[in-house]
């Protein structure tokens, strides 16, 4: 574990020079579905109910993907993953299904879809034990709040931040 | 001395080269109750809870603030915690109460509560409740996929082959962790050849397992560590509030991931605090469910050989088990590190798991001889096939695995190792041979595989992640290779990322990508007649009656 900060400078320098970086610019909210309904354990499997609404981040129709989309290059990694409005659904479908803790999950994880993958890591390793002053905790927190409109994430670290301090868990506590 | 004869013979029954100790409670060396537990308690006011099990809130450290905040059902915490711990244990194997008003309960207790509730139990009353509480309605398993030189194309025959068997999850890992890219896309394609649907993991650290299921080339993630003291936990590297957030990175990116823990971790760690192993596993299952993961891999897992060296060690691990599904959680229920020199120790390691039914009896069940296990050997490998086919057709049981004819497993093998080939080649990796794909076909060990460049291995895993090879690079090269049925498999696994339904409570596929979960599969056993029964099943059990060693009676010569 003590050479974790190298692990993740590495894959983080990985990430950056691969297309598996998103811009953080992809997940339009215009191009997905987000249509206000509740939905619930009646409408779980989505992709056996509801396959026709889901959308990759770029816009498209589910199923709309195909290997020829992938062969002929209209298909790309960052089409291949979740957005903010499905994870709301499932988030819909576990809470119905009375699993009020996995569905905060899920409402975290939806704030997160438009962070890109390095930034994402650079956040997670912040809040690791003596990494950040409390400064740092709550200037995420700011970052995520006014950047990326998530406002359960910016919460998670003042919350964060507030109890780091008084339990010694901040940078130079050790 | 002179020695009695019998005496010297049993002196040398491998049971007796197993290591066990006395109780020693302050080192933590006590499985279910330690004199330094807490006792059970709880006050709420304002909807805030203010005391939990003996503390005051101003004394909590972190792991009691995250539980108090988020992992407790609060409105039902003092009526519950008011309620006899044997009464809530009495409604776990009453077969007219139902899992869901269970649930009511026991997702409102306590650490020290949920412990009690435990120690009511014997280990036949365990069985009983992880019938009615396991989350999914069918059972299921998972395997270990390694070989000792992180060998790709024997990675993916092995694979292929555990795939067909019917484990629903496949968990590699490495020998060198720079081999964590190349092992994680044989498996990918190795699973998926085998039998489309299989979800698969790449145990390595928290991040580079992060970024390999960001790229596709995995599905799920299990090895998120947590603790039971704050000691340990910090140690861990971490804080209930990091792991919370990567809990949420993971299941934003559309995959699916479980926490782990087990009881002994702290002793190994050294710093138990003098408590049982049984109190600091609860405080593990509710930080998980605190943190809205949907399930958790316990059972003592890599650290068993601390609680079966005291008096009821066995009993508390699958105590732990239980206590999870309790918390109304995936369990994924160890059975994975071997800990005895003894074959009947051995069965009966997992005749709980086995018998009482999980959502993955074993975590994992080595796909591999042990000697090719890098997870350091599992309770159960390849060699024991046939005894688990023989067990489930003794008594009518699942164990999520099934029988499969030799030819079968050839062909399977041998396409998957083609297919690696194809990918191989696809994405300029160094090559795989014919001679490679025959010996992967065939091999039961790594030395029966040809020698692979390690080194030219090695650059090209790290290499491959420097390119940003992503699951679509996969895909591509094996529709150029005209391998379009396994390219078909790996680009509807990516598709079920973009949808999240296998992102639900235990949930797993079937092969035509049918999620099976505990939203719309749950377990709805209430006593006999009721549930998920092998010998129902018709398919199922044919393939494990209907099988190779079965003598027709047609064919006796009387």
């Amino acid at each position: 574990m003590s050479d974790i900060n190298d692990l993740v400078a590495n894959i983080l320098k990985q990430v950056n020079n691969s297309d598996t970086a998103s811009t953080g610019s992809t997940n339009s909210s215009s191009t997905s579905v987000s249509d206000g309904k509740q939905y619930g354990v009646k409408d779980y499997p989505l992709y056996e109910k509801h396959r026709d609404i889901i959308r990759t981040p770029s816009g498209k129709p589910l199923n709309d993907i195909t290997l020829d989309d992938i062969q002929n290059n209209r298909v790309d990694r960052k089409d291949l993953r979740i957005t903010a409005e499905a994870l709301k659904m499932q988030g819909d479908v576990a809470g119905d299904a009375g699993r009020k803790t996995l569905q905060m999950n899920f409402d975290r994880a939806a704030e997160l879809t438009k962070i890109p993958d390095d930034r994402l890591l650079e956040m997670y390793n912040a809040l690791r034990p003596y990494r950040s002053s409390k400064d740092e905790l709550l200037s995420i927190a700011n970052e995520l709040r006014t950047k990326y409109d998530a406002n359960i994430c910016a919460a998670w670290f003042e919350e964060a931040a507030k109890y780091y301090e008084s339990r010694k868990k901040l940078k130079g506590d050790k | 001395m002179k020695r009695q004869k019998r005496f010297e013979k049993l002196e040398q029954r491998p049971i007796n080269k197993d290591v066990i100790v006395k109780e020693w409670p302050e080192e933590g060396f006590v499985a279910m109750k330690s004199p330094n537990d807490p006792e059970p308690s709880v006050k709420v006011e304002n909807g805030v809870i203010t005391e939990m099990d003996g503390k005051k809130r101003e004394d909590f450290d972190l792991i009691d603030m995250y539980i108090a905040n988020y992992g407790i059902n609060i409105e039902n915490a003092e009526k519950v915690m008011a309620t006899d711990s044997a009464k809530i244990a009495k409604m776990l194997i009453d077969p007219n109460v139902s899992h869901e008003e269970v649930l009511k309960y026991t997702t409102a207790m306590t650490p020290a509560k949920g412990q009690d509730v435990i120690c009511q139990l014997d280990f036949g009353e365990m069985i009983m409740g992880a019938k009615k509480m396991r989350e999914r309605r069918k059972p299921a398993n998972q395997s270990h996929v390694t070989n000792y030189i992180d060998n790709p194309v024997e990675l993916a025959a092995d694979a292929a082959e555990a795939a067909l068997r019917g484990f629903a999850e496949e968990e590699t890992t490495t020998a060198v962790s720079r081999d964590a890219s190349f092992n994680a896309l044989s498996v990918l394609v190795g699973s998926q050849t085998g039998r489309p649907g299989v979800l698969h993991q790449c145990s390595v650290d928290e991040a580079t397992e992060l970024q390999l299921g960001m790229r596709g080339l995995t599905s799920y993630a299990e090895t998120i560590s947590v603790y039971g003291t704050d000691r340990s936990f910090t140690d861990g590297d971490d804080t209930p509030w990091s792991k919370g957030f990567l809990a949420s990175c993971y299941a934003s990116r559309g995959i699916k991931m479980r926490f782990t823990s087990g009881s002994g971790s702290e002793v190994l760690m050294g710093y138990p605090e003098g408590k049982s192993m049984l109190y600091l596993e609860a405080r593990c299952i509710l930080l998980s469910k605190a943190s809205g993961v949907q399930g958790l891999q316990n059972g003592s897992l890599s650290c068993i050989s601390i609680p079966t060296a005291v008096p009821n060690g066995l009993r508390e691990v699958l105590g732990e088990n239980l206590l999870c599904m309790m918390y109304d959680l995936e369990a994924a229920t160890g059975s994975d590190q071997s800990f005895s020199h003894s074959s009947m120790r051995r069965t009966w390691r997992f005749m709980g798991q086995f018998i009482g039914g999980t959502d993955f009896i074993c975590s994992g069940f080595g796909a591999e001889p042990n000697p090719d296990n890098t997870f350091a050997g599992s309770n159960e490998d390849v060699y024991d096939y046939d005894d688990i086919h023989f067990l489930s057709r003794d008594y009518g049981q699942s164990f999520g695995i099934h029988s499969i004819k030799e030819e079968d497993a050839i062909n399977v093998r041998r396409k998957a190792a083609k297919s690696l080939q194809i990918v191989f080649k696809g994405l300029g990796l160094p090559a795989i041979t014919d001679e490679e794909v025959e010996a992967a076909t065939y091999a039961d060990v790594h030395e029966d595989m040809p020698k692979r460049d390690k080194v030219a291995d090695m650059k090209a895993a790290q290499d491959m992640m420097d390119r940003g090879i992503t699951a679509v690079d996969v895909i591509k090269a094996l529709v150029d290779g005209d391998v379009k049925d396994v390219a078909e498999a790996i680009l509807n696994l990516q598709k079920q990322k973009v949808v999240g339904d296998y992102l639900q409570t235990s949930a797993i596929f079937d092969d035509k990508w049918h999620v099976e979960s505990a939203v719309n599969e749950g377990n709805d056993y209430q006593g006999p007649g009721t549930g998920y029964r092998l010998y129902d099943d018709p398919e199922e059990w044919k393939k494990v009656t209907d099988i190779p060693q079965v003598i027709d009676p047609e064919h006796f010569d009387m």
